[in-house]
């Protein structure tokens, strides 16, 4: 009898599990955080998982993002085989409304009542695409300048927390150290060739990127980056480069991040996700401080970069329920201050910066205080919405040509005029193709 | 005999200074792999404080032992495939008489030339259809056949005399028979230098994991090195640690079985 | 018709993998090549030779076919030379020369991808070693691959590096195939090295060193992985080669249709430069016996 009834309760809780078990929805989530990055995205899965018992998160790294938004493309295209939840990065935000695959984050919150004022501005501006907000800032980040004081203190330069580009330039002569046979001991400045940077200075000069402010009045139909901004930018640094001034490690991030950390740059710029790896990197060869990215003229805003998260269509209500669930999750104060302090991308979300433990954090290290400083002061206008327009990631690579052009010897307005008459096409050749659906 | 020691001298010196130049990358990339980061950057080929711990971090941060282990299997059951698919077909091309023969020994060396690159797409689409994405499946099946085996073991079957086949056709032995009793054991050299070519083949696809996986259980030793770059890049010492444990199953292959490899690629780029 | 059927077993695992998985992707790729899309894959519609006509009509594309030459013009005799060099020095027997063919042969065995870290590292920017004995010998650091001028160069050595293992037995394997008497008369008739090398081993040498170069300049037609990894095809687009092209227009431009058709074409040249290889492998077929 003792055992029947051992049995019988054996089976009844065989079954409890099984039916919690069917309960559960399982989510996929395809992600491009590698490294550092990726440790914390993981983190954060498990924490949700821990959490409750009805959703399931799978995560799964898949490369970086252009190997994603690859993955991603490919599988809409086969018409399955995609993720709940991806996180693709910013420039993808017009390709990926036009997809037509995507599950506006707005539609949900609304369904949801969530109360999207709840979002800082910038982020959300950026990732607003034809008055509604499609994918979900999850990693956002801007870019800063980083300094060696110690470079500083030896070349007696001042630190200031804002920089016009010109003061930047002259800091930067100042700062580079040569031999005796003019050969550059340590340069004044070094910024790894990326369009973003390109981006950024015209944004933080009130400049366009695109036109139709940005594409946010209207879908963008050309590109406005040979503007002045982006002129003065590209021929500073080429003059720099030509002087021994500033170096050329080309597009590699990590390459100019190993020069300014053995202390063989004074200056450089990043992204404020790149902090917590140059931190690690520097040591304690010397002090480091950050401080906001230059400008030219007047300085209006920069605009943010990074990823966001994107719910994809045609799934069963269950399951985008579920994918709501984590999201939800990931937005909630006390997950987006573990995130910005594992990571240095910056909350999204009012409320965060108040937290006890963030505030401890930014006082034992003041440069992760830096971006969010940069982004509360920034003025909230189309110009640092970031530019919105479709072929962005084939354009990238035509600004980043038209920057090794300068380098060359060539005129930066040649350069990039010759660069946006290819964007131009790219753009129009995108518009053409999306419109006929 | 002066003249034949200066020779020598002189033949010790230039294979010397040329081996030199041809393994110089690899050993820096030893010499970053045995450093601290803080070591990294230090000038000279030798580590000031050489230390494993770059190793450890390798294994710690990505589950190599999981990576080789499945560019293991992957290489090992294509490797079979290939020999298998190709010992059969060859024998068809050299021992059977059908129409259109000719034709389908030309079709074996035109597909030789088709690029990876030009297919990649459709491929993917088709593997897709089939549900093989994130699969062994994916890594494996699309490779089991190659047109450079049919075409190096169909060379080699035709320089096998007559005489043993016939005399194992007296035997009363039908086809299978012979193939597994004649051909094979006399195309023992071709099939080695071919298991070798195409394992190191198998060990080396880049691309194409890269994009038909995304659970890292399924992943390659070689994308595990895109990675390390993708992730680690700061970290130099990390990555060449990384890279230097990829290499080594292929590196102890190599030297294992040199003389199958040499033979494989000296018959695969030449004989006619 | 017994005999049909057996070979059909026979042939049906190979040819039956090929035709699924090769020869239904180069249709497919075809057929992808002679319509238009939009980037989700939707709204596919018949375009004729529109693609290729777009991709014969962008200077971009010539460019990127020039590059391909300029890289394989430098690369396939590089190789070959070190590889000529290699071969000659222990295609003889003598004390060491097993330790030296090893090393010879050994880039054989190393991946693609372990290459470029190799080689990312060898030429890095701050801590690189090829900087640094230039430095030693009071030289400045060269931007080796940084600028548009010198990064195609730097990748075909990189690519020579990686192929001179294969160049080198190949090469070891001809010269093992040329008949000792014929050196031996000569040596008799009183020719010194330098002559023998020219008058007899070279000529004698020539279709296995012409074959060779060809299956080079066929490799270095479609290298890619080091490019990938190295440069993306940067700077300002020195390395963009035909078959990055057709990457970066399939996977970055997210231009399928185009990029069919650009792959279509170089499998053709591709095509004509092997179709040379046999006919003249056809013409020496001696050498095989």
């Amino acid at each position: 009898m003792q055992q029947f009834r051992r049995t019988v309760a054996g089976l009844v809780a065989l079954a409890l599990l099984a039916g919690a078990q069917a309960q559960q929805v399982t989510i996929e989530f395809w992600h491009s955080m590698g490294g550092v990055l990726g440790e914390a995205t993981e983190a954060l899965v498990q924490e949700f998982n821990k959490s409750q018992r009805e959703v399931r998160v799978k995560s799964q790294y898949v490369g970086s993002y252009d190997d994603g938004i690859n993955k991603l493309l490919a599988a809409l295209r086969a018409g399955r085989g995609y993720p709940h939840v991806i996180q693709v990065y910013d420039i993808g935000a017009r390709i990926l409304a036009d997809s037509g695959a995507v599950l506006p984050l707005e539609d949900l919150a609304r369904k949801e009542g969530f109360d999207l004022g709840r979002f800082l501005a910038q982020p959300r501006n950026y990732y607003t695409v034809d008055g509604k907000l499609y994918g979900l800032p999850f990693n956002s980040s801007n870019p800063i300048l980083y300094f060696n004081m110690a470079a500083f203190e030896e070349a007696g330069v001042a630190f200031r927390p804002s920089w016009s580009l010109k003061d930047l330039e002259e800091a930067a002569r100042k700062l580079t150290k040569k031999d005796a046979q003019g050969r550059t001991l340590r340069y004044g400045l070094s910024i790894p060739i990326d369009s973003w940077f390109v981006e950024q200075i015209s944004y933080n000069s009130g400049e366009y990127f695109c036109n139709n402010e940005n594409g946010r009045k209207a879908r963008a139909t050309a590109v406005t980056f040979d503007n002045e901004a982006a002129v003065a930018f590209l021929d500073m640094y080429a003059r720099l480069v030509r002087e021994g001034v500033a170096a050329n490690t080309g597009r590699t991030w990590a390459d100019s991040q190993s020069l300014f950390a053995q202390g063989q740059a004074a200056i450089a710029a990043y992204s404020t996700a790149s902090l917590t790896g140059v931190l690690r990197q520097v040591g304690n060869r010397f002090p480091l401080r950050t401080a906001f990215y230059p400008y030219v003229g007047q300085r209006n805003g920069v605009a943010i970069g990074g990823a966001a998260l994107y719910l994809l269509k045609g799934f069963p209500e269950a399951e985008t329920k579920a994918a709501w669930a984590f999201i939800r999750f990931l937005l909630e104060p006390k997950t987006q201050a573990k995130w910005h302090l594992a990571t240095g991308y910056f909350p999204v979300v009012q409320g965060v910066t108040e937290l006890p433990e963030v505030r401890q954090a930014h006082v034992r290290q003041p440069n992760y205080t830096t971006a969010i400083q940069q982004l509360l002061t920034s003025k909230a206008n189309t110009a640092s919405a970031g530019c919105l327009m479709g072929a962005f990631p084939e354009i990238r690579q035509y600004v980043q040509a038209a920057w090794e052009e300068t380098l060359r010897g060539k005129p930066a307005r040649e350069a990039l005029r010759e660069a946006k008459s290819r964007a131009d096409q790219a753009l129009e050749r995108y518009n053409r193709s999306v419109a006929q659906r | 005999m002066r003249r034949r020691l200066q020779g020598l001298a002189l033949t010790y010196l230039l294979a010397g200074g040329l081996s030199f130049l041809l393994v110089l990358p690899l050993l820096t990339l030893v010499s970053a792999s045995l450093r601290t980061e803080a070591d990294l950057y230090t000038p000279g080929l030798l580590p000031p404080n050489p230390t494993l711990a770059p190793y450890v971090e390798a294994f710690s941060q990505f589950p190599l032992g999981r990576f080789l282990l499945n560019s293991l299997v992957v290489s090992t059951a294509i490797t079979l495939g290939v020999l298998a698919t190709s010992l059969l077909a060859a024998y068809a091309l050299t021992r059977l008489r059908f129409r259109g023969r000719e034709l389908l020994f030309g079709l074996a060396v035109a597909l030789l030339l088709v690029p990876g690159e030009v297919t990649f797409l459709p491929l993917y689409l088709l593997v897709d259809r089939l549900g093989w994405l994130d699969s062994y499946l994916a890594l494996v099946v699309p490779f089991l056949a190659s047109p450079l085996g049919v075409f190096l073991l169909r060379q080699f079957l035709r320089t096998i005399p007559e005489d043993y086949f016939d005399a194992a056709r007296m035997d009363g032995a039908n086809h299978w028979q012979m193939l597994w009793h004649v051909a094979l054991p006399l195309s023992a050299p071709a099939l080695g230098a071919l298991a070798a070519v195409t394992f190191l083949g198998a060990w080396n696809m880049y691309l194409w994991p890269l994009v038909v996986t995304k659970s890292r259980e399924l992943q390659t030793a070689q994308i595990a090195v895109n990675y390390m770059l993708n992730e680690e890049v700061a970290r130099w010492n990390v990555v060449a640690a990384g890279a230097i444990l990829v290499l080594l199953p292929t590196l102890v292959a190599f030297l294992l079985a040199q003389r199958a490899f040499v033979r494989g690629i000296a018959l695969g780029g030449l004989k006619g | 018709m017994r005999a049909g059927l057996e070979a059909l077993a026979f042939l049906l695992p190979a040819y039956g993998l090929f035709l699924l998985f090769m020869i239904l992707p180069v249709g497919e790729a075809l057929w992808l090549s002679l319509h238009q899309e939009d980037l989700f894959g939707r709204g596919r519609e018949w375009a004729g030779l529109a693609n290729y006509g777009e991709a014969l009509a962008r200077p971009e594309f010539w460019k990127s076919v020039g590059l391909t030459l300029k890289f394989a013009l430098i690369t396939a005799p590089l190789e070959l030379l070190l590889g000529l060099v290699a071969a000659l020095l222990v295609y003889r027997p003598y004390p060491g020369v097993a330790l030296f063919r090893t090393l010879f042969f050994l880039t054989t065995a190393v991946p693609t991808a372990v290459a470029a870290v190799a080689w990312g590292w060898f030429l890095h920017p701050v801590g690189g070693y090829a900087n640094r004995v230039l430095g030693a010998l009071g030289l400045p650091p060269m931007p080796w691959l940084t600028s548009p001028e010198l990064a195609l160069p730097t990748l075909a050595v990189i690519t020579a590096w990686a192929g001179v293992g294969f160049t080198a037995i190949l090469l070891t394997a001809g010269l093992q195939n040329i008949p000792e008497e014929v050196l031996e008369a000569a040596t008799v008739d009183g020719a010194g090295p330098w002559t023998r090398f020219w008058r007899i081993t070279l000529p004698l040498l020539s279709p296995t060193l012409f074959l060779t170069g060809l299956l080079v300049l066929l490799k270095s037609l479609t290298a890619f992985g080091q490019i990938h990894l190295l440069t993306r095809g940067g700077p300002a687009e020195s390395s963009m080669v035909w078959i990055y092209r057709v990457y970066q227009d399939a996977f970055f431009n997210f231009r399928v249709p185009l990029a069919a058709a650009e792959a279509f074409l170089l499998f053709l040249v591709l095509l004509a430069l092997a179709g040379l290889q046999f006919w003249l492998l056809g013409r020496r077929v001696h050498y095989a016996a």
